[in-house]
């Protein structure tokens, strides 16, 4: 399951609940895409709290994004993965992305990059 | 504690989910901690969802099955197909190597197994199928120390 929500500076807080899976993943692609290419979307948060259970197609799924996000040159963050899913994140080099935080202050440090910018 | 398990379904996307559910309960009284559970679901899903996307296209027919023996606190696994193959097994198992970059696959599947799981092997024929075979010892509460 995923709640897909865009917020008035352009950045999309994607709240992923249960299992990540690549069944799961062929369901919500679609549905993100299109809130990147719709929108004014500089930015993707993945709140990854309640998410149960992910395994390499989350790791496909959030790559495909940034792909999407590069060419508006978007910032991407993953919020509170469990130790399982950091590890995997690890492996496939977006350690650097995951930030253990709310959302707030997810928002706040994304909100920065972009003034700066 | 000594177990044996087979379970086979057909290809579709939607039974990567019951073969971590059932993989999940059986492995249950073994006590592993979530960390445990957590990365030894992840191997099977990893494994299966190669059997149903890579080896047989998710073709509804086509039968992957699993097997599973527990010893002690060690589980040994089969995840097998008939279908496709892999062309070259050590190309395949290199990180975000992946024959279908259009659908998104991160090519990290067997990374991630690899990594996860102990003795990791896959033996595979092309056009006669894919057996990965690994093994993960728990560390659970053991009989011996239950008894202290």
């Amino acid at each position: 399951m995923a709640d897909i929500e865009i917020i008035d500076n352009g950045i999309i807080i994607a709240t992923l609940r249960g299992e990540l899976d690549n069944h799961e993943a062929n369901r919500i692609r679609s549905h993100i895409s299109s809130s990147i290419f719709t929108g004014q979307v500089r930015a993707v948060i993945w709140n990854l709290e309640g998410l149960g259970f992910m395994d390499s197609a989350g790791i496909g799924l959030i790559l495909g994004r940034m792909r999407d996000l590069a060419p508006l040159e978007g910032e991407t963050l993953i919020l509170n993965p469990s130790s399982t899913m950091e590890k995997i994140f690890n492996f496939s080099g977006l350690g650097p992305n995951i930030r253990h935080c709310t959302i707030d202050m997810a928002i706040r440090e994304i909100g920065g990059v972009l003034h700066e910018q | 504690m000594n177990n044996e398990m087979t379970l086979s379904f057909v290809a579709i996307e939607e039974n990567e989910a019951l073969a971590r559910m059932a993989m999940t309960c059986f492995i249950t009284p073994l006590d592993p901690t979530i960390e445990e559970i957590s990365e030894f679901k992840t191997i099977v899903s990893e494994a299966v969802t190669n059997a149903i996307l890579h080896g047989y296209e998710c073709d509804g027919t086509s039968i992957v099955t699993v097997h599973a023996l527990i010893e002690g606190n060690k589980i040994s696994m089969t995840v097998s197909d008939e279908g496709a193959g892999i062309f070259d097994v050590e190309q395949a198992m290199e990180p975000m190597f992946t024959t279908r970059p259009f659908m998104e696959r991160s090519g990290m599947g067997f990374t991630i197994m690899e990594s996860f799981a102990d003795n990791l092997s896959v033996e595979s024929v092309i056009g006669n199928g894919t057996v990965v075979k690994f093994e993960k010892t728990f560390s659970p509460v053991t009989e011996v120390s239950r008894m202290r």
